[in-house]
């Protein structure tokens, strides 16, 4: 059986265990339905925590809001020492309105005159992407007399020495080659805007790649000093990733088998054929993974230590190491890893039928409801036993895997391209868990598009007596007293 | 032996026999190929010449550089030839994790192009391989190029078919061995001295042997990236058997340790996976068997290698004045002296890097990296006994230990700056450049 078990917190694993409590729930509020957990977020902000103080650093851990829209867990955020990066003029409005004081708060992302305005008007720090950002901020900031702003500028298109290292390319940043031309820009602007810090942000999983981007940034705080100013913080992004399956074994068995169904050396794995990157040319595999590498033994605040172990390529000594002989700050802005294990996806199965030697299992949601294909997660769903146990259990035999099928009319709206083995043949009624899915995977890009309804989303959290609550989202709020969760 | 041309020494390397009291087998023979004897030091340098000299002409008279998808001997071979005809060569890589060979490679007057990692938010639509990447970026670059392209070109392969393959069989008094064990990188040696034995009407068994899936060896492939090879044919080989990075190294211990060859990794896997399938036949075998592994390559590149997987390999005696030797109570009760005390006549000595120290420090202090001054104490105190130090460092704890194994040393006035420059500078107390 070729399963992808995910992993599962015991605080997930209780919700599971209840399943009583799921289809109460799903029965009430329709499916699909969103699950969030506001009770995991403290350990994620102290794991990353851990990381800073073992490299004896200080600096801010913002929550990159971008990864999932929920109020309740973005005012438990608020409820701990972690910041919030917001990129866009909602989610600022959101921030504040959660709870966010202007000084735990970072503006990033492509700016509009008006995401400017709130931004210098509330004192949050901007994280400029380009020069006419700069500019436009500077203007707004001498235009209606508002306070100095506080701003980081991003960073890309590091060089390296000796060793070229390549990145992709970026839409964002101000290239590190022209720093001089930034730095003048900056002084022209020194009445209206006040240089904090320099930052990156690079879309790879590569530490390589990313040593070469903090040594970059170090190399311009140097210069900034050298000019007179006096940033304090070094940004360095999010991109910690999350480690999503329970087995490295499944990861790597099943990756392994994909490639032979590619070659052909097996029946296919997939909806008609789909190789996921994968082709094969004359024989020869060809073409790469296009999957998030769905079993990653280092990811989250592990990452970010190992990063900050890593030895700078120029100046060879540890980046952790770097940051702290020139005092500078580390600010992180994880998403996903900040969400690990805070929500699930649950859909109601609608129908099971035979369609020649494949099983299709239909949902009530759809591919942008839980968004695991889009970004190239794969992990089985969990099968939550209902309380009507069918009379006919079918033979484990018939677990051969199923293609998981939206309720769209649409041909593409599949759950997964994949057959997804479950321990048993689903019935309808039954209900089915997307764990882990509160970074992106959740309703990152859910539409109502043929008018069919977006899930709902619930807090749900265990109290003093080992019982669960629940509020609709919007109503949750951090203030019941909750037994801590490691 | 004299030649015109370094090339002439590519090939006819030595089939050296395996001492039996090294590997324990009773009834089979196992000979060594030692291809680390080729002038470049690797079996690559057969193939990367055998790739090279079709296109040298054109190339030459072209000006175009040599490229190649490569992490290691080929580059080194290739980078060799290159530079012997006047081209740049250049690598195009993203599985370069070994930094002598990088500094290696850049000392030979190759340049590296490391390849972008995998996306952390995924795009769907971005699937190509590091070959489509290597072309895009020389058409874009616009250069005159010519490509080896280890991992589908014949001449690899034929380089061993016509050369490794047909010299086994003359050092064994023109008989084939019976097993034939390589690990499999481009798939190229293994292939062509196949095809040379079988050629040889001799029924050898093949062994490839491939890396775990998460293991890292140098040089071997691993059980799935061996499908991306176009050499690569499963026919070839009567068992694919895998080893890991652990074995590797054992059977390299016992190569450089016993038997007198300074093989790399990749040997050492050779060796060892030999070892383990033989082993399993031995004991039944009614007549005498020979059976030929290769040594790829040396050891010396792959010391980082070596001590990140076996540090205990590299133990040493520890250094007199370690911080290492210090007790936490000792470090603890080191003296010290609180941010706004007065610094006046004591040597303040900076224990950070040197850009740090260039870019802010305190008013009058010297900088001493804290690498160099633990380096400098192990031979004795660098100041007199009669001059107050105070040590800095960013937090105060590296400075703490620095002090107290100075008071160890005798030193009667040795302080460390309590909380550090960090907690200097959000006293705000002064900070300089000069």
């Amino acid at each position: 059986m070729l399963y992808l078990k995910p992993r599962i917190d015991p605080l997930t694993q209780s919700v599971l265990d209840d399943g009583a409590l799921l289809g109460r729930l799903v029965d009430g509020l329709g499916s699909p339905l969103n699950v969030v957990l506001p009770q995991r977020v403290g350990a994620n902000v102290a794991a990353f925590r851990d990381a800073y103080r073992r490299h004896r650093l200080n600096g801010r851990i913002y929550f990159a809001h971008k990864a999932n829209r929920s109020s309740a867990l973005l005012r438990q955020f608020a409820a701990t020492e972690a910041g919030v990066d917001v990129a866009s003029v909602g989610e600022l409005q959101h921030a504040l309105g959660a709870g966010f004081t202007p000084d735990r708060i970072m503006a990033t992302g492509p700016k509009t005159r008006e995401y400017l305005w709130l931004a210098a008007r509330t004192g949050v720090i901007v994280n400029a992407d380009s020069p006419a950002e700069l500019s436009e901020l500077a203007s707004l900031v001498a235009a209606f007399r508002l306070p100095r702003a506080r701003a980081m500028v991003r960073l890309s298109r590091f060089q390296s020495s000796g060793v070229r290292v390549q990145s992709r390319r970026s839409r964002f940043g101000f290239p590190a080659g022209s720093l001089t031309e930034t730095l003048d820009l900056l002084g022209k602007h020194g009445d209206h805007v006040e240089l904090v810090g320099v930052a990156y942000h690079l879309d790879t999983v590569e530490l390589r790649e990313k040593a070469v981007a903090l040594e970059g940034c170090l190399a311009a705080l140097d210069e900034c000093r050298a000019r007179g100013l006096r940033p304090w913080s070094l940004d360095i992004g999010g991109g910690f990733g999350v480690n999503y399956l329970a087995d490295a074994g499944e990861w790597e068995r099943y990756t392994s088998e994909l490639a032979q169904a590619v070659l052909g050396n097996r029946p296919p794995m997939t909806w008609g054929g789909h190789g996921y990157g994968l082709r094969a040319e004359s024989g020869t595999l060809r073409g790469s993974l296009a999957l998030y590498p769905a079993h990653r033994p280092v990811a989250g605040a592990d990452y970010l230590d190992k990063l900050l172990g890593t030895d700078a390529p120029d100046r060879r000594r540890p980046l952790g190491e770097l940051l702290l002989d020139h005092m500078y700050d580390l600010d992180v802005e994880p998403g996903r890893a900040l969400l690990d294990q805070c929500g699930l996806t649950v859909a109601r199965v609608l129908e099971v039928r035979d369609d020649g030697d494949d099983v299709l299992v239909r949902l009530d949601c759809n591919a942008r409801d839980v968004s695991l294909e889009e970004h190239g997660v794969l992990m089985d769903p969990v099968l939550v036993p209902r309380l009507r146990v069918p009379k006919e259990e079918p033979a484990a035999d018939r677990s051969e895997g199923v293609f998981l099928l939206g309720n769209l009319c649409l041909e593409s709206d599949l759950i997964t391209r994949r057959k997804v083995h479950l321990p048993r043949r689903p019935q309808a009624g039954d209900l089915l868990a997307f764990v882990n899915t509160a970074g992106y995977l959740m309703d990152f890009t859910a539409t109502d598009a043929l008018l069919a309804p977006q899930g709902r989303k619930v807090a749900i959290h265990r109290t003093g007596d080992g019982a669960w609550s629940w509020h609709l989202d919007e109503n949750y709020w951090p203030i019941h007293s909750q037994p801590e969760v490691s | 032996m004299k030649y015109d041309d370094i090339t002439e020494a590519i090939g006819n390397t030595p089939l050296v026999r395996i001492d039996p009291e090294v590997h324990g087998l009773r009834n089979i023979d196992l000979y060594a190929k030692l291809e680390l004897l080729n002038p470049f030091g690797s079996v690559k340098d057969r193939a990367a010449w055998s790739m090279l000299r079709p296109m040298l002409g054109d190339a030459v008279r072209r000006g175009d550089t040599v490229v190649e998808l490569s992490s290691g001997n080929t580059a080194k071979a290739l980078a060799l030839l290159a530079g012997m005809h006047g081209l740049p060569f250049r690598s195009v890589t993203n599985r370069m994790k070994i930094p002598e060979i990088k500094d290696l490679l850049l000392l030979l007057g190759a340049e590296i192009d490391e390849l972008p990692g995998r996306s952390e938010c995924l795009d769907p639509a971005d699937t190509d391989d590091p070959l489509t990447r290597m072309y895009r970026t020389l058409q874009t670059s616009g250069e005159g190029y010519v490509h080896t392209d280890q991992y589908f070109n014949e001449r690899n392969a034929d380089a061993h078919f016509s050369g490794t393959g047909q010299e086994i069989v003359k050092d064994l008094d023109g008989r084939a061995p019976d097993y034939f064990v390589a690990c499999v990188g481009t798939a190229g040696s293994s292939t062509g001295v196949a095809r040379a034995l079988r050629a040889h009407g001799a029924d050898t068994t093949i062994v490839g042997l491939v890396a775990a899936k998460s293991d890292f060896i140098p040089g071997i492939r691993t059980i799935d990236e061996v499908h991306e090879v176009g050499l690569f044919d499963p026919g070839t080989y009567d068992a694919i058997e895998t080893i890991s990075a652990d074995e590797a190294i054992d059977g390299l211990l016992t190569l450089v340790r016993r038997c007198g060859t300074l093989s790399g990794p990749t040997g050492g896997g050779a060796y060892q996976g030999a070892v383990r399938y033989l082993r399993t036949i031995d004991g039944s075998l009614t007549s005498r068997k020979s059976a030929v592994f290769i040594v790829c390559d040396r050891v010396e590149s792959y010391l980082s290698y070596l001590r990140e997987r076996r540090p205990a390999l590299f133990g040493r005696p520890a250094r007199a004045n370690s911080l290492g030797s210090l007790s936490a109570g000792e470090i603890a009760g080191a003296p010290s002296v609180t941010v706004g005390a007065s610094l006046e006549g004591c040597l303040v000595v900076d224990l950070r890097s040197s850009y740090a120290y260039q870019a802010l420090h305190i008013d009058g202090s010297i900088n001493i990296g804290e690498d160099v001054f633990e380096t400098m104490l192990s031979a004795g105190l660098p100041f007199s006994r009669r001059q107050p130090v105070v040590l800095v460092c960013p937090v105060g704890e590296k400075s703490a230990a620095f002090a107290a194994l100075l008071t160890r040393m005798g030193h009667p006035d040795a302080r460390s700056l309590a909380g550090g420059i960090i907690a200097w500078r959000d006293a705000g107390a002064p900070l300089v450049r000069d």
